[in-house]
């Protein structure tokens, strides 16, 4: 669809699927090496990722395991560390090049375009993007006043994770598998819906990552205003007006490899004052 | 064909797996006779706030004994759960290794409290009289300590017992859905309770 082949061709949309891919590689194989081998290397999938002794705990659920227990466990807190200091830096990168859910969508994309032709779907409705933090906000209340954590078991990207589980081990699939379909369909709304306004470990990774270093600029000289990064954004920012260093920004790329004049390139900064 | 397959999947969770547990409200806990929380777990109450249901020790326990609950328990979804008398826990304690959130607490065999086994003497049938049975006796972990031969009817002493549910697993004797002539209470709703023997 993209004529112009003066640069290699959607470069980091490339490495972001091959990444996506590893990502999801990882979730899916590992219940059947801890099922079928006994090889217990690595446990869990992206609420909590045991790699040897090296533990990964997803921020939103410590978080929410924390102020609702309202008792702080040091290797909880230390698991933390890494996808925390992942987002002061590079902000939501989690998002665009681990997530399942993210996989998921691409992956669905794919196959409509595959099966309807080429044409780049609408985004029928949008809403604020400031609903993000609400997303957060009320969860967050939410847990706390019912004293139960709501993300840790309705979080998609927990659930796909717990659903391969659940298939390899059990031969069977939980119910609230349901919401990781109705994610998916929400992209056929909206592109990336569910990740846009609704998601509060995106908002959680947003939120930390506001500061962040790893950013996406502009150069407003080399800009033609065409549009294409505008249009390119699955979250529906817009890159022409700066939103690239926006909080809300998951430093996926795919603006860059729609810009034809090369006028978007990431950037590491200092500090970002947006 | 991939999706007929996933539906079959899904349709058979809703309608075939209530059986687990019948009586699951959204808030009310799985935890009662022979369903058991992992070794070390902590308290009831505290055990919703604090697992965030990664998973982990149902993927590292190397027989199967955990199970993850999903959403017919309510808020409770997720959190692991080992059904005795299916499989019992043979305590190799992998699980309370990998758990991240300090939910499963780091505790030994000999430590874990996962509930303790009463012997049922009106269904026993070697407290009945009616036959020589130790299979509770032959098959705990803790012989001699948490389960003795009292004139060759079994016993169990509290100060020992782990409530690992291998002698629940072992009972021949099922007198009533899901329960054995020797079951394994919880301790956490054993507080106050008169059924203790």
């Amino acid at each position: 669809m993209k004529n112009k082949t003066t640069k290699p061709e959607r470069r980091f949309h490339n490495w972001r699927l091959i990444v996506l891919f590893g990502a999801f590689l990882v979730i899916l194989i590992n219940p059947f090496l801890n099922f079928y081998f006994h090889i217990n290397f690595v446990q869990g999938w992206y609420q909590s990722l045991g790699i040897g002794k090296l533990w990964f705990v997803s921020p939103l659920e410590g978080l929410e395991s924390i102020l609702v227990s309202k008792l702080v466990y040091m290797p909880l807190l230390i698991g933390m560390v890494i996808p925390v200091l992942i987002a002061i830096f590079l902000g939501r990168v989690f998002c665009a090049w681990a997530c399942p859910i993210s996989f998921l969508s691409e992956l669905s994309d794919s196959a409509i375009k595959f099966l309807k032709g080429r044409k780049r779907r609408k985004d029928f409705f949008t809403l604020s993007k400031r609903l993000l933090w609400f997303a957060l906000m009320g969860e967050l209340l939410l847990t706390m006043i019912l004293g139960a954590p709501i993300f840790v078991f309705l979080s998609p990207p927990g659930l796909v994770g717990r659903e391969i589980m659940m298939a390899v081990f059990f031969k069977t699939l939980a119910v609230e598998g349901v919401i990781v379909l109705l994610v998916l369909l929400l992209n056929l709304v909206t592109r990336r819906f569910y990740c846009r306004y609704l998601c509060p470990l995106g908002a959680l990774l947003a939120f930390i990552g506001s500061k962040r270093r790893l950013s996406l600029v502009i150069n407003t000289a080399e800009c033609k205003e065409c549009g294409l990064c505008d249009m390119a954004c699955p979250l529906g920012l817009k890159p022409s007006i700066g939103e690239g260093r926006s909080p809300y920004c998951w430093n996926c790329g795919e603006c860059v490899d729609s810009c034809q004049q090369d006028a978007i390139k990431f950037q590491w900064k200092e500090i970002t004052d947006h | 064909m991939e999706r007929r397959h996933f539906l079959k999947l899904l349709l058979s969770t809703i309608f075939v797996l209530p059986t687990t547990k019948a009586d699951a409200g959204f808030l009310s806990s799985p935890v009662a006779t022979n369903r058991l929380r992992p070794p070390g777990a902590v308290s009831e109450e505290t055990f919703l706030g604090k697992c965030i249901r990664c998973g982990r020790c149902v993927e590292v326990c190397p027989y199967r004994s955990i199970v993850q609950l999903d959403m017919k328990n309510g808020v409770h979804a997720g959190t692991p759960l080992i059904l005795a008398e299916t499989v019992p826990c043979y305590l190799c304690m992998k699980c309370v290794e990998v758990c991240p959130t300090g939910t499963l607490k780091k505790i030994s065999q000999e430590e874990t409290r996962m509930g303790i086994a009463v012997v049922n003497r009106f269904t026993c049938i070697t407290w009945r009289g009616e036959a020589i049975c130790r299979t509770c006796y032959n098959v705990c972990p803790f012989k001699e300590k948490a389960i003795r031969l009292d004139e060759l009817r079994p016993v169990v002493d509290e100060k020992y017992c782990t409530g690992c549910g291998l002698c629940v697993h072992g009972c021949p004797i099922t007198w009533k859905e899901g329960l054995k002539a020797i079951n394994v209470e919880p301790i956490h709703l054993m507080k106050g309770s008169t059924q203790g023997i």
